[in-house]
């Protein structure tokens, strides 16, 4: 069994803080491009998530249908995203318009630099951070997974850095685990890898390297059954998370039997 | 008078507050949030913040989104 901290709570259910929210699931969910609401609504339940993020678009006039209908905020958190913004004054004024539409503190900045690779600006991203951090706003910053500039963004008051493990909806996984290494090695704050991932084995990775969460969307949205690759995912989680606190053995070049030598 | 509602021009009458455009336009509320002519309209002045001529409004949601 793991270890116990000083509450006497293992390990293993030390929740996760993010500012002022403590959460029990490690695993962030989107809500984009699932095949209908209600498959949205049964995946969000079968990840187990308690945090779910959301876009700020226009309201289409005359259209009563809403978001919030299939998303049970008493049992959600919502993180609302500043996707689609280029710059740093957009993403301000989207997170403004996001915290006064009534659900929270909390934000996902994204400050992307082209529409083909969808990378992040670090620069503009740096400047929208700096000023949503003096406004008061629990900022998570999606970011590339270079180290300095994840450590320039806690620097500026991100709540949590969240190092891309590969470009946006690519699910090519965790490129580079010596980058996330190395911003897990400095980071005083959460560091929750968001973009990339594909399927289950990805979060695990990302939980064993010691990530504090994951956060993804097309990974489960578009697969061919959603719910089932919900669940793969929040089991993958929880996996990796157990697998990370446990310590796991150095791996070595050259084999070591498991059974003592034959002695007869 | 005239103002533009998410890039719609919406015909309505002189003191019509964003409140009643927004029921006008058959928009709940408590799921959005509101810019007159870029700036933000808090969500108590919603009920009481008169429109003009011209005035540009914006009104946002939570759409699906990662």
């Amino acid at each position: 069994m793991l270890a116990a901290d000083k509450t006497g709570k293992t390990i293993e259910n030390i929740p996760l803080k993010i500012g002022r929210h403590e959460f029990t699931s490690r695993l962030f969910v989107g809500t984009g491009k699932y095949p209908s609401m209600e498959i949205m609504k049964d995946a969000l339940a079968a990840s187990g998530a308690e945090v779910v993020t959301v876009a700020i678009r226009r309201v289409k006039i005359n259209e009563t249908a809403s978001l919030l209908d299939y998303i049970d905020t008493r049992k959600f958190k919502i993180l609302p995203n500043t996707a689609g913004c280029y710059s740093a004054e957009e993403a301000i004024r989207t997170a403004r318009l996001a915290r006064e539409a009534g659900m929270s503190d909390l934000i996902k900045l994204e400050v992307l630099g082209d529409e083909k690779t969808l990378l992040p600006d670090p620069v503009e991203t740096l400047k929208a951070t700096e000023v949503l951090v003096k406004e008061g706003f629990t900022v998570l910053v999606y970011t590339s997974d270079d180290p300095i500039i994840a450590r320039k963004l806690e620097d500026a008051g991100a709540t949590s850095v969240m190092p891309a493990g590969a470009p946006i909806g690519s699910g090519q996984g965790i490129l580079n685990k010596n980058n996330i290494r190395i911003i897990l090695e400095s980071a005083k704050v959460p560091v929750i890898v968001d973009a990339g991932v594909g399927t289950a084995s990805d979060v695990s990775i990302a939980m064993e390297l010691g990530c504090e969460g994951v956060l993804l969307n097309t990974g489960i949205a578009l697969a061919k059954d959603p719910v089932c690759m919900a669940k793969a995912m929040k089991l993958a989680c929880e996996a990796g998370r157990l697998a990370f606190l446990s310590g796991r053995i150095p791996k070595r070049l050259y084999a070591k039997a498991s059974s003592p030598e034959k002695d007869f | 008078m005239r103002v533009t509602v998410n890039g719609e021009i919406k015909e309505c009458p002189e003191g019509t507050t964003i409140e009643h455009l927004l029921d006008l336009c058959k928009i709940d509320k408590n799921r959005v949030a509101v810019e007159l002519n870029l700036h933000i309209v808090p969500r108590k002045e919603l009920s009481t913040r008169m429109l003009n001529d011209a005035d540009v409004v914006e009104v946002v949601t939570f759409v699906g989104g990662g």
